[in-house]
This record gives structure tokens, sequence and C-alpha cells, in this order.
């Protein structure tokens, strides 16, 4: 039995001792072909002080796909960086936006709303247990340790700490060899053709906890954190609603009360609000049922957000 | 709870602790409780079913034992039968049926009113392995004085609850009485059958699914070479998805000293169907249809006709018992098991013409390539009678093999040709793999081998059978797939 033991010990350290080895391999795989996730982002970020950094869900997105964030940059002269991920609410953002600034500066924060991200815990808490968020993140002790804060303090499931320290996800990553790239900046150039239904079902999708109002105001709160967190840096906040389809728009549920709901909270910090989402109703501008293609994005940049992200000191 | 899934990765070795600290002959109170934790987990309204079909055959199964007069002796009896295979027939049957009739108009109008249930999960292995309790009860095989806890544990002992093996309590019960021990040896053996069962459900299960759900999806805009490919794949990801989880059954239950029976052996390597269905293949239930089922309806005893019906009728009844295990509930269920059926009687029909022929060519009956021949065959056999059992419908079925058959001939040159996917080949693959692991295992047990083998050999296999597992598997872990239309 004792030999038994001690055999049994000795596998499983060898065991360990390649694991750790994978563990390694796979980080060095994720460095070479990581993209789109914001930790990877950070980690590569080539300076430490930027003039914006953007926060949000896939509708921010667009603005760092090929190679138009370099073209925004030329355009203004600014440094800007586009943390933004696919399906992120505030409770997200917030996590990615305080290890952002844990060795980097922002002069200004533009953070994207979508009421979606504000309705349902599928966009907040359960997003931090996505395999494809979590094999895209470099290992960090400094991620580790906070992700095992929201565990402990926002609900987060405890599976997300233990996959993001095992590695796991990164190890069993069947796409491991492939640019972590979202699937819709293959679409870039796309032009969609508006669909009823496929608008319906996105919204289903979209808005699984639509009639929980109490969702909603755990997550304003945490909007109002991601801001008091800027404020606390010296960091100046615009919040937009970048523009969507009117098929989109109109068929947002309760859109209305929400735009009320986040202009009080906005209000209450001194953040402005700039309503592009009806700026752009032709259909042309989109790759998809929401998302801007790059006629669309080039368009919103032109029009829209150059001059918000020129504009100097206020609104 | 999955074997696959985290959370069985925490339970098990909490539950071994716990089995461990225990004295001997409390631990099978240890496994009930585990068991009823287990299977209640996601669905705790499920320990109602299991409650009641364990409450019906301990109560019918003390009365059998009690009872001396013939006449209430069958009426128990029946009771029992009719209470736990009947539920679990109205489970299965019941709404399908009530869609059959209200879209045929059977009933001259009459709506049969839906009752929106399903079986509970497991339900069509437990609910066989109760009866088997009740039938050998009846018949005099077991006395029917058990606590009700060791009842209990037989019908939901955990390893066992979902995928089988369809134990029987002749088999189960006696362990427990001679209390529960385990020992290095066993439990070396049961993480090996726990890895491999892993292997075959996670890394080749798992990796086939998708192409054999692709090619199955829409069976009318399907190449015939998808679906052919989808077949092929299908044949392995049910062999590997269903002999996967009972090799983690029988594993689990090495590590609590407890013998679980055989459930397959390499089926694949039959030489012909009735060695596919009596010796290899889902072992379990077909013994359990050979001792309640053909055995008491005369079994190879009776005549020429009457014995080819016996037959066709387990198929029929073993094709009705498989509706609703995943692959949904219809016609194509009866087709597969009377196809199936068909091979036996094929099989009996001619048994005596290749015995002849064996005696007259001896040399040839004994070669190794007509062994092969016959592996080759039968398989195909096999595979033509599972494309009816993954279809979604008769017509798909039909279909599938209308294509496929019609472009027959083309097939040597559309290889040459196909642009085969990663997962494609990927899943040749891992075929391959498992073909050559088999063939190897069939002269001599492969982890024989290995506890023979060199400790650097055997450590060697085990870390690349792990990180294989690692690499390659499709685990439980949530991704969400952000829509775009």
């Amino acid at each position: 039995m004792k030999q038994f033991g001690k055999s049994a010990l000795l596998f499983v350290a060898i065991g360990l001792l390649l694991y750790t080895g994978l563990f390694v391999a796979t980080e060095r795989l994720l460095l070479r072909n990581g993209h789109s996730n914001p930790f990877f982002k950070i980690a590569t970020a080539e300076a430490n002080d930027y003039d914006w950094v953007i926060l949000g869900a896939s509708h921010a997105m667009p603005f760092d796909f090929g190679d138009f964030n370099a073209l925004m940059q030329r355009e203004t002269g600014l440094r800007i960086l586009n943390l933004a991920a696919q399906g992120t609410g505030p409770l997200y953002n917030r996590f990615v936006f305080e290890y952002f600034l844990r060795a980097h500066r922002t002069r200004n924060l533009l953070y994207v709303v979508d009421s979606f991200a504000f309705t349902s815990r599928t966009w907040n808490e359960d997003r931090f247990a996505d395999a494809k968020l979590i094999r895209g993140t470099p290992f960090a002790p400094a991620i580790a340790w906070r992700l095992g804060r929201y565990v402990r303090r926002d609900g987060v499931d405890p599976r997300a700490l233990l996959d993001y320290l095992s590695g796991f996800s990164k190890i069993n990553n069947r796409d491991r060899f492939r640019r972590d790239a979202w699937e819709g900046e293959a679409q870039f150039n796309r032009v969609y053709r508006s669909s009823v239904t496929a608008v319906a079902q996105r919204i289903v999708y979209l808005y699984p906890d639509a009639g929980a109002p109490e969702l909603c105001a755990r997550y304003l709160k945490q909007f109002a954190d991601v801001i008091g967190t800027a404020r606390e840096h010296g960091i100046r906040v615009i919040a937009v609603k970048l523009p969507v389809p009117a098929l989109f728009r109109e068929r947002l549920p309760n859109e209305a009360a929400f735009d009320d709901a986040v202009r009080r909270v906005l209000t209450d910090q001194a953040v402005p609000l700039r309503d592009f989402s009806a700026a752009l109703d032709n259909p042309n501008f989109y790759f998809d049922t929401d998302h801007l293609n790059r006629a669309g994005v080039t368009e919103a940049f032109q029009r829209l957000l150059k001059p918000l992200l020129m504009t100097p000191g206020g609104s | 709870m999955l074997f696959t899934s985290l959370d069985f990765f925490v339970f098990l070795p909490l539950v071994l602790a716990a089995f461990v600290f225990t004295p001997g002959a409390q631990r099978w109170a240890v496994l009930l409780l585990a068991s009823y934790v287990f299977y209640g987990f996601a669905q705790p309204f499920n320990l109602a079913y299991l409650g009641a079909v364990t409450l019906v055959i301990f109560a019918c199964g003390w009365g059998l034992e009690r009872t001396k007069q013939r006449a209430l002796r069958v009426g128990v009896f029946v009771v029992g039968l009719v209470a736990v295979l009947g539920s679990l027939t109205a489970f299965k049957f019941y709404d399908f049926f009530a869609g059959e009739v209200t879209r045929g108009n059977l009933l001259g109008g009459i709506k049969l009113p839906r009752l929106g249930v399903t079986a509970p999960a497991g339900y069509s292995f437990y609910a066989f392995s109760a009866a088997s309790y009740l039938i050998d009860i009846y018949v005099g095989r077991l006395s029917g004085r058990q606590s009700l806890g060791k009842v209990a544990l037989f019908t939901a002992y955990f390893p066992k609850i979902f995928a089988g093996p369809i134990e029987r309590a002749t088999n189960f019960l006696p362990q427990l009485l001679s209390g529960l021990r385990a020992d290095p040896v066993r439990f070396a053996l049961g993480l090996q059958l726990i890895g491999w069962g892993l292997f075959k459900k996670v890394v080749i299960a798992d990796n086939l699914a998708p192409v054999v759900d692709h090619s199955f999806k829409i069976v009318a805009f399907a190449p015939p070479l998808e679906l052919l490919i989808g077949a092929y794949f299908f044949a392995f990801q049910i062999y590997c998805d269903f002999s996967g989880y009972t090799d983690i059954a029988l594993g689990i239950s090495s590590l609590f000293g407890l013998n679980l029976m055989e459930n397959f052996r390499r089926p694949y390597l039959s030489r012909n169907t009735a060695e596919f269905w009596a010796e290899r293949w889902h072992i379990s239930l077909g013994r359990w249809f050979r001792d309640y089922l053909y055995i008491p309806l005369g079994g190879s005893r009776a005549g020429g006709l009457r014995r080819a019906i016996n037959v066709m009728l387990v198929f029929l009844v073993s094709g009705l018992w498989h509706a609703g295990l995943g692959y949904g509930v219809g016609w194509t269920f009866l087709v597969w098991g009377a196809l199936n059926g068909a091979y036996q009687w094929a099989g009996l029909a001619t048994r005596g013409l290749w015995r002849r022929v064996g005696e007259a060519l001896p040399r040839v009956a004994a070669s190794a390539w007509l062994r092969v021949l016959r592996i080759v065959v039968t398989f195909h056999l096999i595979l033509l009678s599972w494309v009816f059992f993954r279809a979604g419908s008769m017509h798909d079925a039909l279909l599938a093999l209308q294509k496929i058959g019609t472009r027959i001939t083309d097939l040597p040159h559309l290889l040459t040709i196909y642009p085969f996917s990663a997962e494609q080949l990927t899943g040749f693959g891992l075929i391959a793999f498992l073909l050559i692991f088999e063939i190897v295992d069939e002269r001599r047990p492969v982890f024989q081998r290995l506890a023979e083998a060199p400790v650097a050999l055997r450590w060697g296999a085990y870390y690349l059978g792990i990180f294989a597992l690692l690499l390659l598997g499709r685990w439980q872990a949530k991704e969400f797939i952000y829509m775009q239309f």
C-alpha cells in the first residue's frame, strides 16, 4: 500500500510537471494568436498612456476591426485602445477597466451603452465563465486575484476562476491554432439584407430576462461604479449609444424606460450621453441585424465620433 | 450530473473519501446517499419516480416472498411488473401514440390528450433492472427478503443509473452482503477503465458528433459522400458514447470494490450479427431480453416458425426500448429492430449451410481473410440499420440510403476530390486508433499488456491518454455562441 501510494504521488508529480509545460506552451500560443480579447489587448498594448479607452459590447467592436483603429488614431492624432468585447455588460467591463488602470492610464473613457447588456446575468456574471473569453485571456496573477474578488463579491461562478487558474479552456481549445477573432470581423465588408424574422430572433436572444427590472437596477449600479472608478483616476467619461437600424431599434423592449434610467445615472455623475442610435438607418451600413460594417463605421466615425473624440475637455 | 462535468469530478472524490472513512458494513449507505444526490442533482423531482419504482419492487418482492398462494403471487407479480414497465411504456410512447392517432384520425376524430411528460433520465435502464429484480424473485432465483436500503441502492446506484449496464440483483446484492472493500489493484483498474471510457466518450464520440449532426441535419441537401461519412461516423459515435459511459460506470464501481457486468466487448469485431447481439453489443440488454422475454416465449426450444416469431418480437421490443434515448421517438426504431431481427432470421436460416461449407473447406473456414471478410460484412449490415436509428424520420433514412446507393459506384472517384474538413480527418484518425486498439485488445487485453509493460511505457501510455483527453476532449465547458443573423 505504501509502495502504491509512493507510485501514485510520483505519477501525479510528473503529470503536474507535464501539465505545467502544456500550460506554458498554450500561453505562448495565446500570445501568438490572440487578437480581440480585451485582456490580450491590455497585455500587448504598445503604450501605457492613452487618450481614449473604449468599453462596451459588440456594437463597439467594429471600430477595431481590420485596420480601422489605426485609421482613427491617424486621423485624430490620438491614442485609442478599444477594449470592447462581445456580449459584455457593465460588470465584465468594470473588471476589464479596473485591470487596465492597474498599469495604464487614459485621459478619456468612451462607454458604448447597449440596453441588452443591462438586463441579464447572461451578459454579466455568466460572461466570466465563457470558455471563449477565458481562453483568450493571458495568464496574470493580478487578473486571477481580481477574478477571485468578483467571485467573492459579485456572484461570479467560482468555476470561472478554476478554469482560469488551471488554463483548462486554453489547453482544451479546439481553435488553438486560429487567430482569436470574433466571427463578426470576417463579415466586416458584408452588406446585410434586412429580415424581420432575424431581428425578432436576435432580440429574443439578447433579452432573455426582459421582464426583470431589478437586474437592470443592479447593472446600472455597476455602470455607475465604472464611472466612479474613472472619476477617481481623473478620467473624463462620455457615454454613447451607437447607430443601429430602425428595424432593430423599433423592436427593442422597454428602450424608453432604459434610456430614462441610464440618463438618471449619468446625470447624477455629470456624464453626457450622446444618443446616435437613430443616426444611421440605412441598412447598407450594417453587416448583420445590428452591427456596423466598414462603410457604417467609416460614416459613424467621420460624422459622429471624430468630433466627439477630438473635443477637448467638456462636451 | 454527467460523468463528464466538473461537478462530477468534485463529487466522485468526495464520495470516495466518505466511502473509505466509513466502516465496511455501512459503506453501502454512503453509496445510496451519493446515488440520490447524483440522480437528483439536476432534477430533484425525478427522485420521486426513482423512489416510487423502488418502493413498488421492494413491496412486491416482499409480497412474493411471503405469499405461497399461486393466484396471489401472480397478482402481486403482475401488479409490480405493470407498474414498472407500464409506466415506462406510458412515459416513452403515450404522447407519440396520441400524436399519431390525432394525425392519422385513427379514432374517428377523437383527439387523445397529451401528457407532456417524458421519461425521467435513466428510466429505461433502471426500470428494466427493477423488473429483473421482480422476475428473479417470482421464479425463485432471488429471495424477496432484502433490506429496503440495499434494494434502493440496487435501483439507484449512480454509476449505472443513466446508461446501464442493466444490472441483475442476483449479481449486485450478494456483493453488498459480503461488505464493500476497495483494493489498490482494482482501484488502478478502475482508474484505467474510467480513463478509457472518458476517452471514448469525450474524445472519440463527441468529436464525431458534429460531423454526424451536420450530415443528418437536412438529408435532402447533404451530398451522398457526406451522408456516407455521417453514417460511418455515427456507428462509432454511438458505440463510443454508449460503451464509454458504461466503461466509466464499471471503472467507478471498481473503485468501490463492486463488479458490474461487462456491457460491450469490441462489437465491431463480430463475425456475424448473432455474435454482435448476443456477446458483444449492449450485453446486459441482450441478456435481459434473452432471459426475460425470449426464453419465457419458448426461446430456441420452440419450433422453426415460433422461434422466428420470438426472435423478431424480441428485436421489435428492443427497437421500441431504444426510442426516446436521445434520438427521438419514431417508427424508425421499429424498422431498426425489424432489420436486426431479419438479420437473425437470415443467420438462423443459413447456419446449417455455413456449417456444411466449413466442414467441406476447413482451411478456408479457418483463414484470417475469411474472418476479416465476415467482420466487414457484419459491420456493414449493422451500419445499414444504424441509418434508421439516427435519421430523424423514415423519409430521411430511406432518402439517405437512396442517395448513397445511387452514387455508390462514384465513391472511389469522389473520395479523391472531396474536400475533407479538419473535423472529418480528425474523425477518421480517431476511428483508426480505436480499431487498432480493439484489434490488439481482442488478442490480449491492452490493460493486461500495460500491466506487464515497463513502468516508463505504462506511464507514458497513461500520460498520452490523459493529455489526449485534455487537448482533444469536448467537455462541458460553457461557450457562448454569439449569434449572428
